[in-house]
């Protein structure tokens, strides 16, 4: 099997706090990994130095062989890195297709300036095309016009997700998707991601509270507490685990 | 040996003569920080604050004939304090949750409203060549010279002294008095505050008061030091503060005023040894005389662009952390169709018929105010481009359409080339500048951008201006900065008219390029980071190229607009155009009427223009009213400065201007009638 992801021992502190310390974590080809760990264990940071948006203290991060050591995050982006945000981030003032549009015009790649300036800079009919179809994959056709004020937050969600399929990720990093939601809407979206994962077979990298959308999801779970990884292995077993259960259903206990 | 003494002399000399206007510095520099971290106010209206309390000293000591004591506690222990007191009362006190970069477009709307509203209150005005005096009798004629190498003013002693005592004062209260140390637990800590309960809104007023007093103090201080009494040199102070300031990034007291006092020494170092290595190296001569006014711009954007802590860093925002709340959101709205269609087709016939009105009855006056208005909303077209698109504040947009217009001078005047083509190479040139400059500046952001602009603005004036291939130099003084018109085929443009024409066409192309823009890769990729630049990132869009493009294509049409003003006034007129206080009060006005639209910009130029003529002078009124003025009219032209600066204040709140603003809540209105009637008529067809 390809291994598609390796962290290799990313440490970072923020003045003088481990937010994370020695975590190495590997993701293969079309796999599904969750990742989880009580509130301020460092996920959301260990995925901000995968991703760019944060340069580890130490450490390096390996996509398909490559080491990405500096890029900007838009490099590893058109790399083939998509994610969702634990605090949804959408464009403001926008509607859900332009979500999408734009990230299919970044994806091409052509965006030069004089296209711009000669009107050649709206949507094609071929990307208009392409929108459609994820909008469609997500239950998102009738909201497609919609602003992207009036959407509830778990259409949010799918938003965020649409607009990652897009860019035709191979990983899929989703930051806690179901916080914020329902029972209801949490299963709805699982139902989805699953279906969608399962027919374009990119690779997903899971954080997740939520116990029970990672034992559906996952079929291998890294378990992080304060900064450092506890344990790695498949999920059924994480979730009997433990040490885990004392990490975890223990903030949870805090938590509720 | 002999070498050795002598430049140990220069040393001492330099530390002498840096030392009173770097404790000045000092003084406005600690104020800077106190309100930063009490209100997070970037606050530039310290420059025109100073400039009040020395001009209220001025107008009490020589018009009112008062004694130094009297005078100064009016001017610097009354006036200034309850100046920033009723800042912090009416105005930042309800920011606290707006973003930093609203935060600085008040502070510049209130730099270019408060010198303009102290004169009109007091009737104060600037007598040329009646030069300030200090507070102290004798002050510039009395020396003191106690190591026998620079003999130091009793002015300057003066600043020293109260700087000093300023300082110690500041000292005193952190240390015994209670609000004094709660002051300084928010200056150290502010997030530490939050949690211990101090009353904020109680130390904030309190800072405010304080640093006012403090560019109160140091505006009477320094005042001597200029011929004139003239606002915009208290701007430079407030410049040289800020890079103090940003030496500790804004967040030490102590070495913002240890900034302070070096930035002084150093410019005092700069201006002795420089001389010396000209004198080795001729072709450096220029460089030197231009460069010693401007050492403060020069230094700001040195410590800006090199100092390493400055740069962009909050990207991503400790989740537990106060972050800078998002803009707020505009509200959704549908536009009803058939009130869109109303309104075009009656813009559209409202502004032929002032069109043609215009080209058929206007007088020279009202035909150079219209044609003036045109051009400048094209230049205004470059702020809807970068701050309106891309979102960042620059302050340099003066810089860029002077770059046109010099260039349009220069090739007309050296190669006799056709000016039309000129200003397409002035532009080609902006768009060079505006690039280059972004790279450096973009890597700050926010705040520290808007800075950094400014201080290349007052570089290009103070330095750049100066050159002959740039200004004509020498040339300029005497023959001016000529620029004809042109001639295309049968159409000779030295006609007004027919100038008009071609600035409305000019202004109708690039309108037209800038939608192509918006609704381009572009324009949505700027959308997107406007949004969120994190999740502009994630789908792989580089901030840096989309910006460094808007910030290239809109120094490009400030050029073009540029060179087309310089066209229309057969003249560049730099000093009255492109000085970048001017550009200062382009920003406040598109800002606050509209920075995201195109109609805004168009506002912006009449409102420059014209509200003067139309509104301050009454001509509007005389003609509906055939001849009738209201009573208090005419009033001073200072007035738009008044207005519009004050104008910026909504900006927090409305960021997308007052037009349109008013126009959403318009077309809000009317869409909730119009569904209201539909509703009736439907439920009287169900009723019967
Ligand atoms: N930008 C930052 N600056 C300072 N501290 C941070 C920053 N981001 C995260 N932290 C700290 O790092 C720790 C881990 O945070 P995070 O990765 O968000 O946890 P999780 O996502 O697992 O809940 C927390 O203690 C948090 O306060
Ligand atoms: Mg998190």
């Amino acid at each position: 099997m390809n291994v598609l992801l390796d962290a290799v021992g990313i440490t970072k502190s923020f003045s003088g706090i481990r937010a994370l310390d020695d975590v190495t974590l590997r993701v293969v080809e079309g796999e599904r990994v969750g990742l989880i760990g009580p509130n301020g264990a460092g996920k959301t940071t260990l995925f901000n130095c995968i991703l760019g948006t944060l340069r580890p203290d130490s450490g390096s991060v390996i996509l398909n062989g490559v080491d990405l050591g500096s890029l900007p995050v838009h490099r590893r982006a058109r790399m083939g890195m998509g994610r969702t945000f634990q605090r949804i981030e959408l464009f403001s003032d926008t509607s859900v297709a332009e979500h999408l549009l734009i990230a299919e015009r970044v994806r091409q790649g052509n965006g030069a300036l004089w296209k711009d300036l000669l009107g050649r800079g709206r949507p094609t009919s071929d990307e208009i095309r392409r929108c459609a179809e994820v909008l469609d994959l997500l239950g998102l056709t009738d909201l497609a016009e919609e602003p992207i004020e009036t959407l509830s937050l778990g259409q949010g969600r799918l938003v965020e997700v649409g607009r990652a399929l897009v860019t035709g990720p191979r990983l899929l990093l989703l930051d806690e998707p179901s916080s914020g939601l329902d029972r209801a809407e949490t299963d709805a979206l699982a139902a989805t991601l699953a279906e969608i994962q399962r027919e374009k077979g990119f690779a997903v990298l899971l954080v997740e509270h939520d116990v029970e959308l990672v034992a559906a999801f996952t079929d291998r779970t890294y378990v992080l507490d304060f900064g450092r990884l506890i344990a790695n292995g498949p999920t059924k077993e994480m979730m009997a685990d433990a040490d885990v259960r004392r990490a975890y259903l223990g903030d949870l206990e805090v938590g509720r | 040996m002999l070498l050795a003494a002598s430049t140990g002399e220069d040393l001492l000399r330099a530390v002498l003569q840096g030392a009173p206007p770097g404790s000045v510095y000092a003084l406005i520099a600690l104020g800077f920080v106190l309100t930063y971290k009490t209100s997070g106010v970037f606050n530039l209206a310290f420059g025109a604050q100073a400039y009040v309390s020395a001009a209220m000293y001025f107008q009490a000591r020589n018009e009112w004939e008062w004694q130094v004591v009297p005078a100064l506690i009016l001017a610097v222990f009354i006036l200034a304090p309850l100046i920033g007191l009723v800042l912090e009362r009416l105005i930042f006190r309800h920011l606290s949750n707006s973003s930093a970069v609203a935060k600085l477009v008040i502070a510049i709307g209130l730099t270019v409203a408060l010198p303009s509203l102290f004169e009109l209150v007091t009737g104060f005005s600037a007598v040329a060549g009646r030069t300030p005096t200090g507070i102290i009798p004798g002050g510039s004629s009395v020396f003191y010279d106690p190591f026998g190498i620079y003999p130091l003013s009793r002015d300057e002693l003066a600043q020293m002294a109260v700087a000093l005592f300023g300082m110690a004062a500041l000292g005193a209260l952190f240390r015994f008095s209670s609000l004094g140390l709660a002051l300084r637990a928010v200056v150290e800590s502010p997030r530490m505050t939050e949690l211990s309960g101090i009353n904020a809104d109680r130390v904030s007023a309190f800072a405010w008061a304080l640093s006012s007093l403090f560019a109160g103090m140091a505006g009477v201080l320094i005042a001597p030091r200029f011929n004139t009494l003239m606002a915009p040199d208290f701007f430079h102070l407030v410049i040289v503060a800020i890079a103090a300031a940003a030496i500790g990034r804004l967040a030490s007291l102590p070495r913002a005023l240890l900034g302070g006092l070096g930035l002084g020494i150093f410019i005092a170092l700069f201006n002795t040894f420089l001389p010396r290595w000209t004198a080795d190296h001729g072709w450096l001569r220029p460089f030197q005389e231009n460069l010693t006014p401007s050492m403060p711009f020069v230094i700001l954007f040195g410590v800006l662009v090199c100092w390493p802590a400055i740069r962009r860093e909050h990207r991503v925002v400790d989740p537990l952390s106060g972050v800078d709340p998002p803009p707020p959101g505009l509200a959704a709205l549908t536009r009803n169709r058939r009130l869109t269609l109303i309104t075009r087709v009656f813009s559209v016939s409202l502004l032929c018929v002032i069109g043609v009105t215009v080209l058929l009855r206007a007088d020279v006056r009202w035909l150079f105010l219209v044609t003036q208005a045109v051009i400048l909303a094209i230049i205004y077209l470059s702020i809807t481009v970068v701050t309106g698109f891309a979102g960042q504040i620059s302050l340099c947009q003066g810089a860029f359409a002077a770059v046109g217009a010099f260039t349009v001078f220069q090739l007309a005047d050296r190669y006799d080339l056709s000016v039309l083509a000129a200003a397409l190479v002035g532009a080609a040139l902006a768009a060079v500048v505006g690039a280059v400059l972004s790279l450096p500046v973009l890597r700050l952001g926010g705040v520290w951008l808007a800075i950094a602009t400014l201080a290349f603005a007052f570089f290009f004036d103070a330095v750049m201006v100066k050159f002959s291939w740039i200004g004509g130099g020498g040339t300029s003084l005497f023959q001016g900065t000529r620029v004809p018109r042109p001639t295309i085929g049968p159409w000779d443009f030295a006609d007004d008219r027919l100038f008009l024409v071609l600035a409305v066409v000019a202004f109708t192309v690039v309108s037209f390029l800038v939608i192509q823009l918006r609704e381009g890769t572009t324009g949505r990729m700027l959308h997107a980071l406007r949004g969120s630049e994190m999740a502009a990132e994630s789908i792989g869009i580089s901030p840096v190229r989309a910006r460094v493009t808007a910030f290239a294509v809109s120094a490009a049409i400030a050029g073009f607009g540029g060179a087309l003003l310089a066209i229309h006034q057969e003249n560049v007129n730099y000093q009255n155009n492109f000085s970048p206080t001017a550009a200062l009060f382009w920003l406040v006005l598109v800002v606050s009427l509209s920075a995201r639209t195109i109609e805004g910009a168009a506002y912006s130029g009449a409102a420059f223009s014209l509200f003067d003529s139309l509104v301050l002078r009454g001509e509007v009124f005389r003609w509906i009213f055939r001849g009738w003025v209201p009573g208090i009219l005419p009033i001073s032209p200072k007035w738009r400065f008044v207005l519009f600066g004050l104008a910026s204040i909504q900006f927090s709140r409305h960021p997308e201007g007052l037009v349109e603003y008013g126009k959403r809540r318009a077309t809000r209105r009317f869409n909730e009638r119009f569904d209201r009637r539909e509703r009736d008529r439907a439920s009287q067809e169900t009723s019967p």
